[in-house]
């Protein structure tokens, strides 16, 4: 027998250069995006675009919103992928903000409106670019809701109801751009105080919060939970996939673009260029109808050559009906306080928030049957115990307030008081649901 | 002593400085770093004055011990049948044991979330008819739960390589002074098998400790290694707290495999004597026999649901809220097919490679230990095996942290950018398996094998080559195996470092599939792609390693006996 | 304790189709220190586990007392084995290794505490209580296995092959404690080995078995003076056998016809017609041997040979004499300054007829 080792070593090392070698010679002609999108939109613009484009490779980078923010950041200039394809128009604020965008107003589609609704569908200084168009709802297994005989809902406000205990499932704002951006709406839509104690009590109704967006649709698909809040297209695509599912928007919903940005400091900002005009040209956006995509193209059904099924959704209608004018202004400025506030009140202390919920809930259901005003004196205070912000909308709109969070948390004081604060959030969050659970308990015993 | 000697080990040590130590100590570093610079200590202040963390850490603590006791209630009964009885099934228990740990995680958890979760096939099947059901994969004790299923053969395999070393005639003592039954398992045989318990145990705990996809996947995320993850991906490499958490588990897994070490020091119970017989094998009774068959079958059913699960999810065209798939079909691995070459090419490639080298690095070691008296060569065991204890989102946190920004030399290529950095990730994290695997076949040659080569003329090299290694081939090839099958499922590292689908294996490729909603059904196919290439794999080596330990008598143990001293 | 008798009766044991036990019918008294003894693969381990009950009889009777145990567990039976590797448990001290069987019968701790130190304190081991196995050296290991038999007051005490672990200076020590022990407590003993010098010099009785059939059973001498067959004769000691055909049969003796040697008539009595081969048989003490030509003893028979080589032993040194074509083993006592005969030289030998045997072929 051979001696492997000694076989080996200089040979893995030389196979090792050689293919680092080869891999680099390849490089002229690749265009890299980094996206949130998944396989099933990439691979169909991947094919498409490469087809029409011989020459020129597609290398998908596959990360979430966040980390693809992270990993843009953190490389050097020479080195970072071409393009940012995402859905959160918040997260390519974040990247603007850095400088981290080139400018593509050049590349924009003509025949594309200039806003959905009073929304804006490029960016007006020409950092990025719309590609799709999203708005965000209610998807529900229908199987599930018959099993469990649970009514069809239609707004947001449903899903407080008592009947959906432990059957809603939503994600985190700190984990989904989308989440972030569907909590963001909410927020606009009823205002900061209201806004919190909605979601705080439809977060009391949800089995779980999931790590990351697709985590809903796909529970609610494969029937582990009964309603999720998702952004459209899961929803869509879901359905036409033929899971028995059903989607529906409610008003307060806004429709906001997917964006797709040049970022600076690419490898091949060229033929990157070529890519981004494809996937806003009208080609690049048959794309988006087909059934597993399911996604709003930017372009209106008019302008889309009749190939737009029947029954598809209309996002400038949508947009029309929606009650929310989405300031992604205002999301940029708190954007870290709602991700830190709903994951230290919500998704780390769930348990504690859906025990506070169901006692709640218990107790409503025995005064509904027979009244007591001490009991419901008890439950209403119980109620505004579990489900007020800890964070006021006065300090929500204070510069120095929200200003900590933007500061450098590798200094030491600051992530001390960044952290200090999220802790006492935590610990207030339990506290109040506990007592609240207390009281709740105490009006059920008083009811019966 | 001998030039070649101190290259070697210069070599080694070289290697696991720049791809262990080195990235290692920056994820250290960077935990104690102030922002300008300075040290501090207040980033693991804030740690423990956060409940937040203080609660993950006693979740992570609960997780990991649950886990390896409910892998021992699965591992313990199946050694001890499996060796004590005159059993057929031994053979399909040792292939099977193994089975769980060549599942990708990611997959096995969705599986089994639509076999045992809130909506799946048995709680349908239960409510409907019986009218409760079972949280099983419900919070913590969900994860409890694919853990203890999916590690539960590092204490099968260490437990019953043990049980097989014991001396006939220390159990023949026992019954001899009256002693029998439930007793004499537990006065006399479970404490000379306990090293290999405790060495599998141990290695359960750490890994479960450690481990991020299965809590990650089943949204459980107030547990030590989600949140490092999460923290540090969200914010970029910047998030001191992240870096924390880090050092808290590794330097957590280090205490609790030193402290299972220090139990087992000077307890080395191999006592088969030369020419001594291992315990007795028993009949079972008719009666006992069906009890026995099936105690082990619901066992084996439950430990191999999860790939019934994924094998059902593959051929499944909706599988929603219903015991079993509406139809089933072909097509999704029609897509996989189509789509996944290129994936399936890059995990033979990253996974060989890596376990090639950890079989070169294990042979150097294991023989500058054992043969050579090179100054501290132990640190080299040490060190190498002290990688277990480390976590592979740290390890590729701090690749991404050392190596920033460096390119290869005469591209423009950043080294982070490369599959190399894949492929040593792997190497680096598997290299203790192949290192136990090849101590314990060198320790089966006797010198005075290599002493007579040399005496009539061999040099140290040749006589290496041409006597040690082929003696050793049983346990090289069993340390490849393993280090092969390992790294093919392996995720935290490769999520971090894969910088483009082009590079990915399948586990990667499997994760990608599973984020899309028509996703699932590929991503199963991929995923029994995996275990089937892994599975015959392993199942061919087994027989080569058979084969040559039939034609040596020595024959090295496949597993980990970590803790047991060279 | 009783002293209690040990019978197997025609006990055959096998395994699958190979026959390891063939009629084996012993008698073992009372308090006898009783050794099996035979080379590897004669069944001696055997028939000594089937006793302590890991083995099973195809047929026969195993009687301890009077009762048949054949049916009974190891545990039930209370016959003590101590193991060729001692099989201390590692992970257990000294003093546990030794309670273990009283713990198992329940034996309250005043009472276990004090024969556990009696126990010990007869193999002499009263201070070494708290030590591990592997801090004991072989012969402490041994005595450790010993005590831990002997507490439990066992009917039969079995020892298999209880010294070829240790080195030749401790053999003979711990053989001679052995039996030492063996008679001061009085338990019925048997005992394994294949080392014919450890059965003679310890044996009341012993048993040769050869390939599952017991050869001869008697005192060691008996054994040793009259063996039944050139087996035992050559195992049990050195001994020297010359074939030859019956030439003619006299009434008190017969001639046998050696070849290379010549006839040889013989004061022997045997029951073998003229031309059936008989074995001569002597010890290669009972040969005088001197230089040709010195005074013979008419009474002897007298052979003359070559010295091919000599070893020295120390008592004797040891001579090999080809005589004719046989190659012979003879034992001459040494003195200091005494006559040695140079390898080459030719010699006589002097045969006392009462010391020699006629065995059959």
């Amino acid at each position: 027998m051979q001696y492997r080792p000694f076989f080996r070593a200089p040979s893995l090392a030389l196979m090792m250069v050689a293919t680092a070698w080869l891999a680099s010679a390849s490089h002229a002609g690749t265009v890299t995006v980094v996206t949130s999108f998944p396989k099933e939109l990439t691979q169909a613009y991947k094919s498409a675009f490469e087809k029409a484009n011989p020459t020129i490779k597609v290398e998908i980078l596959n990360k979430n919103t966040v980390q693809g923010i992270a990993y843009v950041r953190e490389l050097p200039v020479g080195q970072r992928p071409d393009v940012f394809w995402a859905s959160a128009p918040d997260a390519f604020e974040v990247l603007a903000g850095q400088n981290l965008l080139d400018n593509v107003a050049d590349l924009a589609n003509r025949a594309v409106p200039a806003k959905v609704g009073n929304y804006p569908i490029n960016n007006p200084k020409g950092l990025y670019l719309g590609q799709a168009l999203a708005g965000y709802g209610l998807m529900w297994n229908t199987r599930y809701m018959a099993a469990n005989k649970l009514p069809v809902p239609a707004q947001w406000a449903d899903l407080t109801k008592r009947e959906y205990f432990g059957h809603v499932a939503m994600s985190s704002p700190s984990r989904s751009g989308t989440t972030h951006l569907t909590v963001e709406t909410v927020l606009q839509g009823e205002g900061w105080d209201k806004g919190w104690s909605q979601m705080l009590q439809i977060a009391g109704n949800c089995a779980a919060i999931t790590e990351r967006s697709f985590g809903v649709p796909d529970g609610v698909n494969n029937g582990q939970f009964g309603i999720g809040l998702v952004i459209d297209f899961f929803g869509l695509a879901g359905k036409y996939s033929g899971f028995p599912v059903e989607f529906a928007y409610p008003n307060v919903t806004a429709v906001v673009p997917a964006n797709i940005g040049l970022v600076v400091g690419g490898k091949n900002a060229a033929e990157a260029k070529k890519f981004i005009a494809y996937t806003v040209s009208a080609e690049g956006q048959e794309l988006l109808l087909d059934p597993k995509i399911s996604r709003l193209p930017i372009l209106p059904p008019e302008a889309m050559k009749g190939k737009v099924p029947a029954g598809y959704p209309n996002a400038f209608e949508i947009a029309k009906r929606a009650k929310v004018s989405f300031d992604s202004d205002l999301s940029e400025s708190r954007y870290n306080v709602v991700s830190a506030m709903f994951d230290q009140t919500i998704t780390f202390r769930l348990k504690e928030l859906q025990a506070a919920t169901q006692a709640i809930h218990a107790a409503e259901a025995a005064l509904a049957k027979k009244p007591n005003a001490g009991a419901a004196g008890l439950v209403k205070q119980a109620r505004d115990l579990a489900f007020s912000p800890v964070v006021g909308a006065g300090m929500a709109g204070n510069k120095d307030f929200l200003a900590v969070f933007t500061a450098n948390k590798k200094d030491a004081a600051v992530n001390k008081q960044v952290t200090g604060l999220e802790d006492s959030w935590n610990r207030h969050a339990q506290a109040n649901y506990q007592r609240a659970r207390q009281l709740a308990e105490q009006a059920l015993a008083a009811a019966r | 002593m001998r030039p070649g000697v101190w290259l070697a080990g210069a070599a080694v040590l070289a290697f696991l400085l720049l791809f262990l130590v080195l990235p290692v100590g920056r994820v250290f570093i960077t935990a104690f770093l102030d922002a300008d610079g300075g040290f501090t200590l207040g980033h693991i202040g804030t740690f423990f004055d956060q409940g937040l963390m203080r609660e993950s850490f006693f979740n992570s603590l609960y997780v990991a011990v649950m886990s390896a006791l409910w892998a021992a209630l699965i591992a313990v009964p199946l050694a001890y049948f499996t060796v004590r009885f005159d059993f057929r099934g031994a053979l399909l228990i040792q292939t099977l044991g193994v089975l769980p740990l060549i599942m990708p995680p990611f997959v096995g958890a969705v599986a089994l979330q639509l076999i045992f979760g809130r909506s799946g096939s048995i709680n349908l099947l239960l409510g409907e008819h019986l009218g409760f059901t079972l949280p099983i994969m419900e919070g913590l004790n969900g994860v409890v739960f694919v853990a203890a299923i999916h590690y539960f053969p590092f204490i099968l395999m260490n437990l019953t390589v043990a049980l097989r070393n014991i001396d006939g005639a220390m159990e023949e003592a026992a019954l001899n002074l009256g002693c029998k039954g439930w007793r004499l398992f537990w006065r006399v045989i479970f404490p000379l098998a306990a090293p290999g318990f405790v060495a599998g145990a141990s290695l359960v705990f750490v890994k479960v400790f450690d481990d991020l996809g299965t809590p990650l996947v089943m949204g459980q995320t107030n547990l030590l290694a989600p949140q490092a993850y999460l923290r540090i991906t969200q914010v970029g490499l910047e998030d001191p707290l992240g870096y924390v958490i880090s050092v808290i588990m590794i330097v957590f897994s280090i205490a609790a495999m030193a402290l299972s070490a220090r139990a087992l020091k000077g307890r080395d119970y191999a006592t088969l004597q030369k020419g001594g017989a291992s315990i007795q094998r028993r009949r079972l009774t008719p009666a006992a026999a069906v009890a026995a068959y099936a105690w082990i079958g619901l066992v084996l059913l439950l430990v191999l649901s999860p790939h019934v699960g994924v094998l059902l999810l593959s051929f499944a065209q909706v599988w929603s809220y219903s015991p079993l798939p509406d139809a089933l079909t072909l097509a999704h691995y029609a897509t996989v097919f189509q789509d996944s070459t290129g994936m399936i090419q890059n995990t033979l490639l990253y996974c060989g490679l890596a376990a090639g080298l950890d079989v070169v690095l294990g042979v150097t070691i294991a023989y500058l230990m054992l043969r050579t008296t090179l100054p501290a060569r132990q640190w080299l065991d040490w060190i190498a095996t002290a990688s277990l204890a480390v976590p592979g989102i740290v390890l590729a946190i701090g690749y991404l942290r050392l190596y920033k920004g460096m390119v290869i030399p005469g591209t423009e290529l950043l080294f982070t950018g490369t599959w190399v950095m894949i492929m040593l990730a792997y190497a680096v994290r598997r290299l203790p398996y192949a290192l136990r695997s090849c101590v314990a076949a060198l320790q089966q040659v006797h010198v005075s094998l290599e002493e007579a080569a040399e005496s009539v003329g061999a040099t140290q090299l040749r006589t290496i080559r041409r006597v040690v290694v082929p003696l050793m081939a049983g346990g090289i090839l069993a340390g490849f195996v393993t280090s092969f099958i390992t790294a093919a499922v392996e995720l935290s590292a490769t999520i971090l470092l894969t910088s483009a689908e082009s590079q990915a294996p399948m586990s990667y490729g499997i994760y990608l599939y599973m984020q899309s909603v028509a996703g699932r059904g590929p991503g199963a196919a991929l995923g029994v792609l995996a275990i089937v290439v892994v599975a015959v794999g392993t199942y061919i080596s087994h027989r080569v390693v058979e084969r040559t330990g039939q034609r040596f008598a020595a024959q090295a143990p496949v597993g980990v006996t970590v803790g047991g001293k060279a | 304790m009783k002293k209690v008798s040990v019978q197997c009766r025609n006990i055959r044991l096998s395994y699958g189709s190979t026959e390891v036990l063939k009629d084996v019918n012993l008698d073992i008294q009372p308090g006898e220190f009783f050794a099996l003894l035979g080379p590897s693969g004669s069944g001696k381990s055997t028939l000594l586990r089937l006793i302590a009950g890991f083995n099973r009889a195809s047929s026969g009777q195993l009687l301890v007392d009077g009762a048949d145990i054949s049916g009974q567990a190891p545990w039930q039976r209370n016959i003590g084995m101590v193991f060729q590797s001692y099989a201390l448990w590692p992970h257990m001290t000294v003093w546990d290794n030794v309670a273990f069987g009283l713990v198992e019968r329940k034996v309250d701790r005043a009472t276990l505490k004090a024969r556990v130190g009696a126990a010990l304190e007869l193999v002499g081991l009263q201070d070494y209580g708290a030590r591990r196995p592997n801090q004991l050296s072989g012969g402490q290991q041994q005595r450790v296995a010993l005590a831990r038999t002997i507490v439990i007051e066992p009917k039969v005490l079995l020892l298999d092959e209880p010294l070829s672990n240790l080195d030749k200076t401790l053999r003979v020590q711990m053989r001679q404690e052995l039996l030492a022990l063996q008679r001061r407590l009085g338990i019925t003993t048997l005992f394994v080995t294949h080392d014919q010098e450890e059965a003679m010099t310890t044996a009341d009785r012993m048993a040769v078995l050869d390939q599952g059939v017991v050869q001869q059973v008697g005192a060691p001498a008996a054994l040793y003076d009259e063996p039944v067959n050139t087996f035992v004769a050559q195992f049990v000691g050195t001994m020297n056998l010359l074939p030859g055909r019956v030439r003619e049969r006299r009434g008190d003796g017969l001639t046998l016809a050696v070849e290379g040697v010549g006839d040889l008539a013989l004061p022997l009595r045997a029951d073998a017609p003229p031309g059936e081969t008989l074995m001569l048989s002597f010890r290669p003490h009972s040969l005088r041997m001197g230089t040709p030509g010195a005074e013979q003893v008419s009474s002897c028979i007298a052979l003359a040979g070559t010295v091919e080589a000599r070893e020295f032993l120390g008592e004797v040194t040891r001579y090999r004499v080809r005589v004719g074509t046989h190659s012979l083993a003879v034992d001459h006592p040494h003195r200091a300054g005494g006559a040695a005969f140079p390898v080459g030289d030719v010699v006589s030998l002097a045969l006392e007829p009462s010391q020699a045997r006629l065995l059959p072929r």
